[in-house]
């Protein structure tokens, strides 16, 4: 619970420009993620259509030109930062994702912890109980 | 986008089964009868909660006992590590596209 921040790493064997472009147009990244008007240009407003979760309004936050995107994603909600950063290595790239900012008292976040919706107050209270009860 | 354990406890009816379980082992048909719902749909429910790990089913005799499972539960907590796993399942992807894209 502590931890907000997700840091993941892929090295992949395609040049930085392959991969800015995966990141930054929209074509591309609905292939491997979701559809969405993204722009690698700062303040560029944007929504992902992430599918049952609805469309989350993205804000582009700094771009260094197939080095770097960041982006607010999910405003309201889950409101969190996605950083994308890619580091050209001899065979390829490595590319570096941060995902920082979950906070649980987010809408989302607390959606999230209390089960994705209204209707369950207590639960969350006896799940401490219960989680206590077997750590 | 939604791992399964959020997609688990969305719905309503999951969530009566979970805060009653809460309470202890109950049986299916005591849990059916909980929920004002078919048989087949109450079943289909466990289904999906006993998929996501977050109850475990137990037959004794001709019954099939249901347990909450509050390790799934102590993952509902732990939500960011679901986001983990969708980032990791998301960069698998991206890997495959930028495969298909390579220029031969």
């Amino acid at each position: 619970m502590t931890e907000n921040t997700i840091r993941l790493e892929r090295r992949l064997p395609h040049p930085t420009a392959a991969v800015w472009a995966a990141l930054t147009t929209p074509d591309l990244l609905a292939r491997w993620w979701a559809p969405g008007d993204i722009a690698p240009v700062v303040g560029h407003r944007f929504t992902m259509d992430m599918g049952a979760w609805g469309h989350q309004q993205c804000e582009v936050l700094a771009v260094e030109p197939g080095t770097l995107i960041s982006f607010l994603f999910s405003e309201g909600q889950l409101d969190t930062t996605v950083t994308w950063r890619l580091e050209a290595v001899e065979d390829g790239t490595v590319l570096h994702l941060e995902h920082e900012g979950f906070r649980l008292d987010t809408p989302m976040g607390q959606q999230a912890f209390e089960g994705m919706g209204n209707g369950w107050p207590g639960l969350l209270s006896r799940i401490d109980g219960v989680l206590s009860g077997v750590s | 986008m939604l791992p399964d354990v959020f997609g688990a406890v969305s719905n309503p009816a999951r969530r009566v089964i979970l805060d009653e379980l809460c309470d202890g082992p109950r049986t299916a048909g005591e849990l059916t009868g909980l929920l004002d719902l078919s048989r087949s749909a109450a079943s289909e429910h466990l289904a999906v909660l006993r998929e996501a790990g977050l109850v475990r089913e137990e037959r004794r005799g001709r019954h099939r006992l249901y347990h909450l499972q509050a390790a799934g539960l102590a993952e509902v907590g732990g939500w960011v590590k679901h986001f983990e796993r969708y980032w990791t399942q998301r960069l698998d992807a991206l890997e495959n596209l930028l495969d298909e894209e390579k220029p031969s």
